[in-house]
């Protein structure tokens, strides 16, 4: 399964027809294919990677939100526990599974006062089968035909359920908060489920810190940390204390990297370059582009203001630029952009070419007054 | 210490990079490569991979440019100017497809037609696996010389002998092997 396509109405603050797109729409070069796209069938690309770019408060944790909604309703055909309304959200999603393409159409209602969980109104489930000579039209809704659906779940259950059948990590969601102490109890657990060896954890420990030579679980709340040659219990609140927030999150989002291009589920990372060095992220974006490290066509997806990190895309069509005036809105760079490809997409950010800039006058205004404290 | 990146001109180059890496055939290993593996890159500023990999290693690099003539010249864009202490060009001329032809001992046959036929089109037409006829994919490189490397080793060596006019600045892939 592959999420392809997603459209959504009455999402958060998002204009109508809010829509994310997966897969490739400019040429592929020989070198694209290599690097930047997976061929999930045949000629059929998605992206190895996709960014967010915008400014603050444009939208761009929305977007992502929008995708883990998504991902949960393809992984576990319920939709709980997220920190916004479901109420009238329609949602449109198109996704590739064994031959086909899928279409599932649905209203969100929130299923009691404190919109814990969503109920699944107006489900429809269409598919048609892929075939090479119709890449062009893969969205076109005539062509879907309605699957029987046999049997009868609960209201807060997706239909998706008797396509899918099992459910199955299909994107993890790593947001900017973190989960402070929890961080390590999560760590084992991803080892756990996802059988990583732990080998893996003391080299990601050594990446963020020399001086941590092994970490184990002894229970939900302690650890033992071998640290500086020196070999001691430590309960996960002085683990926080011990290690620096970066290292704690970056070790758990080290670990998720892995879990994701071994199981090959997407990776979703709300403002990535908050987490740690820009060479971590240069190497996250790599480790998703090696096809000899990422075998099972996971894909990376991210939101940043840091711009420079675009100048390692080499297409334009996994960038969406978010912006908002009363509404959140989405920009696919290659589509509403005529962007020369050869120029540096930095460079045009800082030239404000896609409107992204900081308001110069509102940053002149606070220096203003700024000044005028210091004389008075 | 410093790096090797490979950058190969397309897939079939790096290809045969790789099967050869595989087999310990080189005179280095991937530990040796910069992000441990060879790229398919012509160009440094068109390829946001060898970019990201520069910017994550902290030393100087070789450059080893894999290809057929690579008339284009390598520009190395000006942040990267202090990583790179040389760049070196390993051809096999004028094309790839020569190892299938030296392999199948057809260079004499080749030599007739060359005036008129590119070594692609010719192996095209006189290159089998089987029944199936060269197509220029990356799998054929794979099923016709990783089950059989020695082959490989031996169709480079062959080359050197066979095409010993290389310009003064255009290396011999057989200076990599072991």
């Amino acid at each position: 399964m592959k999420l392809l396509h997603v459209i959504a109405n009455g999402f958060k603050n998002c204009n109508d027809s809010f829509e994310i797109d997966f897969v490739s729409k400019s040429k592929k070069t020989a070198e694209d294919k290599e690097y930047e796209l997976q061929e999930i069938a045949d000629d059929l690309h998605v992206y190895n990677t996709m960014a967010f770019i915008g400014k603050n408060a444009s939208g761009k944790t929305t977007a992502v939100e929008l995708l883990d909604a998504c991902y949960s309703i393809l992984s576990d055909f319920r939709l709980d526990g997220k920190p916004y309304s479901y109420e009238n959200v329609e949602l449109c999603i198109d996704f590739y599974h064994d031959g086909f393409i899928y279409r599932y159409e649905t209203i969100l209602k929130n299923a009691d006062s404190i919109a814990s969980k969503a109920i699944f109104m107006k489900q429809r489930l269409r598919k048609k089968k892929y075939y090479k000579s119709k890449t062009k039209d893969l969205y076109h809704d005539e062509d879907f035909v309605d699957v029987e659906i046999t049997g009868e779940l609960p209201e807060d259950t997706s239909i998706l359920f008797f396509v899918l059948k099992k459910k199955e990590t299909r994107a993890v969601y790593f947001d900017s908060f973190g989960n402070g102490a929890d961080t390590y109890r999560l760590i084992f657990a991803t080892l756990k489920d996802y059988h990583i060896r732990p080998v893996l954890l003391v080299k990601v420990i050594s990446i963020f810190d020399e001086n941590i030579h092994d970490l184990q679980m002894l229970d939900d709340h302690n650890f033992k940390l071998s640290f500086c040659n020196e070999t001691k219990t430590v309960s996960d609140k002085e683990l926080i204390y011990m290690l620096s927030s970066g290292t704690t999150k970056g070790m758990l989002l080290y670990i998720l990297m892995a879990a994701s291009l071994q199981q090959g589920f997407d990776l979703i990372i709300d403002e990535i370059e908050n987490h740690f060095h820009k060479t971590l992220v240069e190497n996250m974006i790599s480790l998703y582009k090696d096809k000899t490290v990422n075998r099972n066509n996971a894909t990376l997806i991210f939101t940043t203001h840091y711009c420079e990190l675009l100048d390692l895309f080499n297409r334009q069509d996994n960038i969406y630029i978010a912006k908002s005036n009363d509404k959140v809105y989405l920009t696919n760079m290659y589509d509403g952009f005529n962007i020369r490809s050869e120029l540096l997409k930095s460079r045009q950010f800082y030239n404000n070419v896609f409107q992204t800039a900081v308001n110069y006058d509102e940053l002149m205004q606070l220096k203003k007054e700024l000044k005028v404290w210091k004389n008075s | 210490m410093e790096k090797l990146l490979i950058m190969c001109e397309g897939p079939n180059e790096k290809e045969i990079i790789k099967i050869l890496l595989e087999n310990d055939l080189l005179k280095f290993t991937e530990d040796d490569l910069l992000g441990l593996t060879p790229y398919h890159a012509r160009q440094i500023k068109s390829s946001g991979q060898v970019k990201t990999e520069l910017n994550i290693y902290p030393g100087q690099v070789r450059i080893l440019r894999i290809g057929d003539k690579q008339s284009d010249k390598l520009v190395i864009p000006s942040e990267y100017k202090d990583k790179i202490l040389s760049v070196d060009k390993y051809c096999t001329k004028p094309e790839l497809e020569m190892l299938f032809i030296l392999a199948e001992n057809l260079e004499q046959d080749f030599e007739k037609l060359k005036s008129s036929m590119k070594a692609k089109t010719f192996a095209k037409e006189y290159i089998y696996l089987g029944k199936r006829n060269y197509d220029n994919s990356t799998a054929f490189y794979t099923e016709y010389f990783g089950a059989n490397p020695k082959l490989l080793v031996d169709c480079i060596k062959k080359y050197h002998k066979h095409n010993g006019s290389h310009n003064k600045d255009e290396h011999y892939l057989d200076e990599l092997l072991k």
